[in-house]
C-alpha cells in the first residue's frame, strides 16, 4: 500500500487556497440527499456536524453520554492558540506554524500544520460570534496569555474553562442545526462496528455504522455516504489518565480493524502538571492547567535528606529555605524556564523523582510554587487568574495552594497518534474521515499546550466542510443507502457475537481489575521513558494479561439492558490490541522524539535525541488479524519549507 | 379567554402577575397601616371617622376597593394554582428531607399565605363584613342626616328615646356633626324611623372596643407576625420576579425589604397594643 | 472508614424502585464519593450480590456535568460548589448512614438506578439557547469590544455545566437557573442581542412544555449549583422575559 497524503501543489502558504479553488462542490439541492454520520460530539465532532448541517447535508451525530455537551473537550482548561498577533509581539501564521512543528519535534506533516495555523484566526472569530465569553482586558478587547513552547502570547482563554466554553459554543451551533432539522442527535449510543460496502467499481467504502444503544443494549444500524470519526484519543489505555472515564479508543480501533491505518500510536503525551496519585482505588487523574506554569515555579529540594524528610512527613515545603530549593527547569532551560514543552517538563520531573528528590507521601511529586507570584502580583491578581484551579486543587487534596506549594506529577493526557489521514482528513478507507484527537495529523510527536482545541475546531469548522464535500461530490449517484443489506447483517452479527463471547466467560474478575493491571504495565514499561527491554517485557505481559482477561472476566447483567460493565468490557478488549500496537510502535522507533523517549537515544544531558536519518516518517500500521504483528507502512516526511534543527529550549 | 389559553400563559408571566398583585397589596398595606394610626388619636374618633367616611363614600375609592378585592382574589388563586401545578413536577418525592439552605420565607410562602387567609377571614368578620352588612357592629351617622330627613311617619317613642340617649350619653362629636357608637339595636330602631339616614360603621369605636380584649389583641399580634413573614418574602421576591435584582442593588433591596417589613408590622402592632394599654 | 449505604435501585424506567442497603468498609478518607461507589460495585460483582449500581459519571473533575446524586438530602452531597465526583469521603464521619437517590423530577425520568434522562435540558437549548451564526463569514473577533465587566458577568453565567442540580434541589423542579444562566450569558454580550427576545420566549416556552416547575424564589438552585451560578441570572431571565412581552411581535407575512 502506498500512502498518498494528497498534499496540494504549490508553495506551503498557498496549498490550502489552491485546494479550495480546485476542490469539487455539491450543489445545494443535492446536499440534503447526502447523509453523513459523525461519531463524537466533542469540539471536532460538534463543530463538523454543525457546519455540515448548516451547509445542508443530512447529518446523524452520535455520542456515548447523555448530552453532546459532556464530551471531554469540555475539560480543557488553559486556552486555544491562534495567530492573531493582537498583542503585537511578533506573532504570525508562520510563527505559529514553526512553533507547532518544532513543538512536535519535526514529526508532523508540514502542509497540515500550516493549514492549521492559517485557519486558527478564523476559529477565534467564529467562537466570539457564537458568544463564547473569552477573557477581555479593560479596553473590551480580547486578552491573551502565554503557554508552553511559545515566546509570544497567543493563547485565548475563558478563565480556566476554555474547553468548556468552546464546546458549549459548538454545542450551541449543533443545537441550532438539530432545531433546524439538518442534524439528528443520538445520545447514549456507542459505535461498535463500521460497515463497509463495495462499490460497483469494486472499491470498498465506509457506508454506515452499527451502534449499541446504551440504554436498551439493542444494536441499531445507520447508513450514510460518509462517516466522520471524532471520538478522541486512547489515553485511557493507561487506566489512570486525565481523560474522562468513558473516553475510549474503541471507535478508532474498530476502524483500524476494518482496514484504516493507525499512525504513530507510541506518541502519547504525558502532561507535567497533574495532581499526584494517592491510592490504588483511584479512578482518574486530574489535570491542573498548564497555564499555571506561567506564574508558578517548579522545584524539588536540593538535598536528598530534605526530600526524604518531606516524604516521611517530618518537614513541610515551607520549611525548605530558598537556597535549598532546586528550580530544576529554570536551571536546565534558562531561555524557556518553567514554560518548556510538556514532554520536556514531564521527563524532568520524572528524572528528579527517580533520582530520589521527589516529594509527597509517595515520592512521586514535585512542587509548583506560587509564593513568588503572590508576592509579585498580589493574592488578588493570582486569584483572578487561577482562582478556580486553586479551588479545584483544594477540593481534591484539602491543601491550600495560596499557603503551601501545590504538588504535581505527570500523567497521561493526550495521544498524538491516531488514525492515519491524508490532507483531506480521510483515512485509508474511502469515505471514512477522522478529526480532532482521533486522527494523527497535526501535532507530530508532541502537542503544544492550547493546540488541541485549535486543531479540533479547525478540523470541524474549517477543514471537513471543504474536504468532505470534495469526497461527496460524486456520491450523489449512489442514492439512498439501505441498512437492510448483507453487509449490515454481518456487521451486526459480529458485534453480537463479540458481546456474547464476553458474556459467556462468566469469570471471577471485574473489568476494572484487568484494566488497572493493563494500565500499570503501560505506565511502567511503555510510559514516559521506554527502552528495548521494558517494551519487550510489556509486549509479553500484555499478551498474558489479555489471555487472562478472555478467560476470567466477569460481565454481569444482560446484553440487552443498560449495562456499563458490558460497555467497559468491550472497550477493554480493544485496549489490549491497542496496547500491543503502542508497544510495537514504540519498540520499532529506535529514536527519541517528543512524547516518545527511548532511553537508548538521549543526549548527554538527558534530552531527546532524534534520528532523522532513519525515522523521519510517519509509522502507519495495518491490522493483520488478532494478535498478529501489524504491517508497517511509512509516510516519509518531506520538509520543504522548514529547516530541521535540534529542538532546543535552553537558549 | 378560555381556560386552556390561561394555562398556556408562561410560568413567568403567571409569576409576574402574582408579584404584580402582591406589590399592589404591599402598597395597600402601607396605606392601611398609616390610616390605622388614627385610631391611637384620643379624639373620640374625629379624625379616623372623617377618614373612614371619606373612604366609605368616595366613588374612586369604591372602585379601588373592588380592584383591591379582585387583586386579593387573583393573588391567592394564582398562587395556589402555581403551587398545585408545581407539586406535580416531582411525582416521586425524595426519601430524605431536603437539607439545602433556602430562603425559608419563600419556601413557606404558601403556608404563611394560607394562614394569612384564615386570619384575614377573622379580620373581615371583625371589621370589613360590618361595612358589607354581613354582620352587625357599631355605627355612626351624621346628625344632619336626621335634620334633613323627613321622618316617614310619626317618630316612634322607641326611636326618640334611643336618639336622646345617644345625645345625652355624649356620643356626639364636639362640633355635633356626628353621632357615634350607635349599637346595632339602636341603629335598627333609628333606621326604621329615618329610612334615608345613612349609617356608617364606626370602625374607631369597634377597634377601641375589640382591642381592649386581651385575646383579640393577641390574635391580631399573631396575625401581624404572619403578615410580616409573608411580606418579608413578598418584598424581595417581587423585585426578583420583576427582574430588578442586580448584583449592585440586591443588598439594597434586601435592606429596604427588612425596613419595610418592620415598619409595617410595628405600625400595625402598635395600634392594638396602644389601645389595650390605654394610650 | 465504614459506611452503610441506602441506594435507590430501579431496574428500568418502568420498574418499581426501592432502597437497598449495602455496607462498605475500609474506605480511605482521600477516596472520592464515586470511587467509593466503584469499590462497592467491585464488591457487588465479585460477591455476586447484585447487579452493580448504575450511576452517570464521566470526567470526574467537576466539569462535564454528567454525575449527579442526591446524597443525604442534598444534590451533589453536603458541600458547597462541587459536583458529586468532587465530593470526598473525608466530608463524612466513620459509620455514617448515607442515603443515595437519583435526581427526582417529572422532566428527568429515571433510566436505571441512579441514572436519569436529562435530555430535556438539551431540548431547551435546542429551542434557542445559542447565537444563530453559521460557520464562516463572521466579523473579526476584536471588531466589537465588550466591556470587561459584561464579559466577566457573561462568563459567570456561562459556567453552567447542565448537571441538573438546580432542578433536583428546587421544590418545584424548576429549571429557571439553568435557563436563566444561558439567557443571561447571551444577553450580556452584543452577539446575543440580535435574537434576545426570540430566544427567551422560545426557551421559556420549551421549559414550561417539558414539565419543569416555576420559580418561587427559594434559591435552592443557587445554594446547590456546583458552579455557584447566582440568582441574579433568574432575575435577568425575568427581565428579558418582560422585555420580550412588551417588544413588538412582528410576524412575517406568509
Amino acid at each position: 500500500m502506498v500512502l498518498d497524503s494528497k498534499i496540494p501543489e504549490g508553495p506551503l502558504s498557498e496549498k490550502w487556497t489552491n485546494y479550495k479553488i480546485k476542490q469539487k462542490l455539491v450543489n445545494p439541492a443535492n446536499k440534503r440527499k447526502l447523509d453523513i454520520i459523525v461519531v463524537g460530539t466533542g469540539l471536532a465532532g460538534a463543530s463538523a456536524a454543525a457546519s455540515l448541517g448548516a451547509l445542508g447535508f443530512n447529518v446523524d451525530i452520535f455520542c456515548i453520554q447523555d448530552s453532546p455537551r459532556r464530551a471531554h473537550s469540555i475539560a480543557a482548561q488553559g486556552g486555544i492558540n491562534a495567530a492573531k498577533n493582537y498583542q503585537n509581539d511578533g506573532d504570525s501564521v508562520e510563527r505559529l506554524f514553526r512553533d507547532t512543528i518544532k513543538g512536535g519535534d519535526y514529526r508532523a506533516r508540514e502542509a497540515n500544520v500550516y493549514r492549521l495555523a492559517e485557519v486558527s484566526g478564523d476559529i477565534i472569530d467564529q467562537c466570539v460570534a457564537q458568544g463564547v465569553p473569552f477573557a477581555r482586558d479593560y479596553s473590551g478587547l480580547l486578552d491573551n496569555r502565554s503557554f508552553g513552547g511559545a515566546q509570544v502570547s497567543r493563547t485565548f482563554y475563558a478563565r480556566g474553562q476554555t474547553g468548556q466554553q468552546l464546546l458549549l459554543g459548538a454545542y450551541g451551533a449543533l443545537s441550532r442545526e438539530i432545531n433546524r432539522g439538518t442534524v439528528k442527535l443520538h445520545t447514549r449510543c456507542e459505535m461498535e462496528e463500521l460497515v463497509l460496502v463495495k462499490d460497483k467499481d469494486g472499491k470498498e467504502r465506509a457506508r454506515g455504522i452499527i451502534v449499541r444503544n446504551l440504554v436498551s443494549g439493542k444494536l441499531e444500524r445507520y447508513a450514510a455516504h460518509a462517516v466522520v470519526l471524532a471520538t478522541g484519543g486512547y489515553g485511557n489505555v493507561y487506566f489512570l489518565s486525565t481523560n474522562a472515564m468513558n473516553s475510549n479508543g474503541s471507535a478508532a480501533w474498530i476502524c483500524h480493524r476494518k482496514g484504516a491505518l493507525f499512525a504513530n500510536p507510541c506518541y502519547v503525551q504525558i502532561h507535567p502538571t497533574c495532581i499526584p496519585v494517592h491510592g490504588d482505588y483511584q479512578s482518574k487523574l486530574t489535570l491542573m492547567s498548564e497555564s499555571l506554569r506561567n506564574d508558578g515555579r517548579i522545584w524539588v529540594p536540593k538535598k536528598k535528606e530534605d526530600a526524604e524528610a518531606i516524604r516521611a512527613g517530618q518537614k513541610k515545603a515551607n520549611d525548605i529555605p530558598e537556597e535549598e530549593r532546586d528550580y530544576y527547569l529554570e536551571r536546565r532551560y534558562p531561555a524557556f524556564g518553567n514554560l518548556v514543552p510538556r514532554d520536556v517538563a514531564s521527563r524532568a520531573a520524572k528524572e528528579r523523582c527517580d533520582a530520589g528528590y521527589g516529594v509527597g507521601s509517595t515520592g512521586l511529586a514535585v512542587y509548583l510554587d506560587f509564593a513568588d507570584a503572590i508576592k509579585r502580583l498580589g493574592k488578588k491578581v493570582v486569584e483572578q487568574k487561577y482562582g478556580n484551579l486553586f479551588q479545584m486543587y483544594q477540593k481534591i487534596t484539602d491543601d491550600n495552594p495560596y499557603e503551601t506549594p501545590m504538588m504535581i506529577y505527570p500523567a497521561v493526557h493526550y495521544t498524538m497518534g491516531g488514525l492515519w489521514v491524508d490532507y483531506e482528513l480521510q483515512t485509508t478507507i474511502p469515505g471514512l474521515f477522522a478529526a480532532g484527537e482521533a486522527n494523527f495529523s497535526d501535532h507530530g510527536a508532541n502537542r503544544l499546550g492550547a493546540s488541541a482545541l485549535m486543531q479540533g475546531l479547525a478540523d470541524g469548522y474549517f477543514v471537513l466542510p471543504y474536504t468532505l464535500q470534495n469526497y461527496l461530490s460524486d456520491q450523489i449517484t449512489i442514492g439512498h443507502i439501505s441498512t437492510d443489506t448483507p453487509e449490515f447483517d454481518e456487521a451486526e452479527q459480529s458485534v453480537r457475537q463479540r458481546e456474547q463471547r464476553l458474556m459467556d466467560i462468566k469469570g471471577d474478575k471485574t473489568v476494572d481489575y484487568f484494566h488497572k493491571r493493563l494500565g500499570h504495565i503501560m505506565w511502567e514499561y511503555v510510559g514516559m521513558s521506554r527502552n528495548e527491554e521494558s517494551l519487550t517485557k510489556a509486549a509479553a505481559m500484555i499478551d498474558e494479561l489479555e489471555n487472562e482477561f478472555w478467560q476470567h472476566v466477569q460481565v454481569p447483567g444482560d446484553i440487552e439492558s443498560f449495562n456499563p460493565e458490558m460497555e467497559k468490557a468491550l472497550r477493554l478488549a480493544d485496549y489490549f490490541e491497542l496496547a500491543r500496537l503502542i508497544t510495537a510502535d514504540a519498540l520499532h522507533r529506535k529514536e527519541s522524539c517528543g512524547g516518545h523517549f527511548r532511553t537508548e537515544s538521549q543526549t548527554e544531558d538527558g534530552e531527546t535525541k532524534r534520528d532523522d536519518e532513519n525515522f523521519m516518517y510517519v509509522a502507519a500500521w495495518e491490522y493483520q488479524g488478532h494478535a498478529n504483528p501489524e504491517t508497517l507502512h511509512k509516510e516519509e516526511l518531506n520538509y520543504e519549507h522548514i529547516k530541521i534543527a535540534t529542538r532546543n529550549y535552553k537558549n | 379567554m378560555d381556560t386552556n389559553k390561561l394555562i398556556k400563559i408562561s410560568s413567568i408571566t403567571k409569576k409576574l402577575l402574582v408579584a404584580l398583585f402582591g406589590a399592589f397589596l404591599l402598597v395597600f398595606l402601607l396605606f392601611h397601616m398609616c390610616a390605622n394610626l388614627f385610631i391611637l388619636a384620643k379624639d373620640g374618633g374625629e379624625a379616623y371617622g372623617a377618614f373612614t367616611h371619606f373612604m366609605g363614600t368616595n366613588v374612586i375609592v369604591k372602585v379601588l376597593e373592588v380592584v383591591l378585592l379582585g387583586t386579593f382574589l387573583l393573588h391567592i388563586c394564582l398562587s395556589v394554582y402555581l403551587w398545585w401545578q408545581n407539586r406535580k413536577n416531582r411525582p416521586v418525592r425524595y426519601h430524605q428531607t431536603s437539607r439545602t439552605k433556602t430562603a425559608k420565607g419563600s419556601k413557606l410562602a404558601i403556608i404563611s399565605g394560607s394562614l394569612l387567609l384564615v386570619c384575614l377571614i377573622f379580620h373581615f368578620y371583625d371589621f370589613y363584613f360590618v361595612k358589607l352588612n354581613f354582620v352587625e357592629g357599631t355605627y355612626m351617622v351624621k346628625t344632619e342626616e336626621f335634620m334633613n330627613s323627613e321622618p316617614d311617619q310619626e317618630i316612634s317613642e322607641e326611636a326618640r328615646v334611643a336618639f336622646m340617649n345617644l345625645i345625652n350619653d355624649g356620643k356626639t362629636s364636639k362640633d355635633m356633626q356626628w353621632i357615634r357608637q350607635i349599637s346595632a339595636e339602636d341603629k335598627a330602631v333609628l333606621q326604621e324611623a329615618f329610612p334615608k339616614a345613612e349609617f356608617e360603621p364606626d370602625f374607631y369605636a369597634m377597634a377601641r372596643q375589640k382591642f381592649s380584649i386581651w385575646h383579640i389583641v393577641l390574635g391580631y399580634l399573631v396575625f401581624f407576625l404572619v403578615v410580616g413573614l409573608h411580606i418579608r418574602h413578598g418584598f424581595e421576591s417581587a423585585f426578583q420576579t420583576f427582574g430588578l435584582n442586580h448584583y449592585k442593588y440586591s443588598r439594597l433591596v434586601e435592606i429596604l425589604g427588612i425596613i419595610y417589613c418592620w415598619v409595617v408590622c410595628l405600625g400595625f402592632a402598635i395600634v392594638p397594643i396602644g389601645v389595650f394599654f390605654g394610650l | 472508614m465504614n459506611f452503610t449505604l441506602h441506594i435507590w435501585r430501579q431496574e428500568n424506567a418502568k420498574a418499581k424502585g426501592h432502597f437497598e442497603t449495602y455496607k462498605v468498609s475500609d474506605i480511605s478518607p482521600e477516596c472520592s464519593f464515586l470511587e467509593m461507589l466503584d469499590i462497592l460495585n467491585e464488591q457487588l460483582i465479585n460477591d455476586h450480590i447484585a447487579h452493580p449500581v448504575c450511576f452517570d459519571n464521566d470526567c470526574r473533575e467537576g466539569i462535564c456535568g454528567m454525575c449527579g446524586l442526591y446524597i443525604n438530602g442534598r444534590p451533589h452531597g453536603n458541600d458547597d460548589g462541587i459536583t458529586t465526583c468532587q465530593l470526598h469521603m473525608r466530608k463524612f464521619h466513620d459509620g455514617d448512614e448515607i442515603w443515595i437517590e437519583p435526581w427526582r423530577a417529572k422532566a428527568f425520568p429515571i433510566i436505571r438506578d441512579l441514572v436519569v434522562d436529562r435530555s430535556a435540558f438539551d431540548k431547551i437549548i435546542q429551542s434557542g439557547g445559542y447565537v444563530s451564526v453559521t460557520t464562516g463569514g463572521v466579523p473579526d473577533a476584536n471588531a466589537i469590544p465588550v466591556p470587561k465587566r459584561f464579559a466577566d458577568m457573561a462568563m459567570d453565567a456561562a459556567e453552567c455545566i447542565g448537571c441538573g442540580a438546580c432542578v433536583a434541589a428546587c421544590k418545584n423542579a424548576s429549571a429557571m437557573l439553568f435557563v436563566g444562566a444561558k439567557v443571561a450569558h447571551l444577553a450580556m454580550l452584543p452577539q446575543g442581542q440580535v435574537e434576545a427576545n426570540e430566544r427567551v420566549k422560545k426557551m421559556v416556552c420549551k421549559m414550561d412544555e417539558l414539565g419543569f416547575g416555576s420559580c418561587t424564589n427559594t434559591y435552592a438552585c443557587e445554594a446547590e449549583c456546583p458552579k455557584q451560578i447566582k440568582r441574579q441570572n433568574i432575575a435577568r431571565l425575568n427581565r428579558e422575559w418582560i422585555k420580550q412581552l412588551f417588544a413588538g411581535n412582528h410576524k412575517p407575512e406568509e
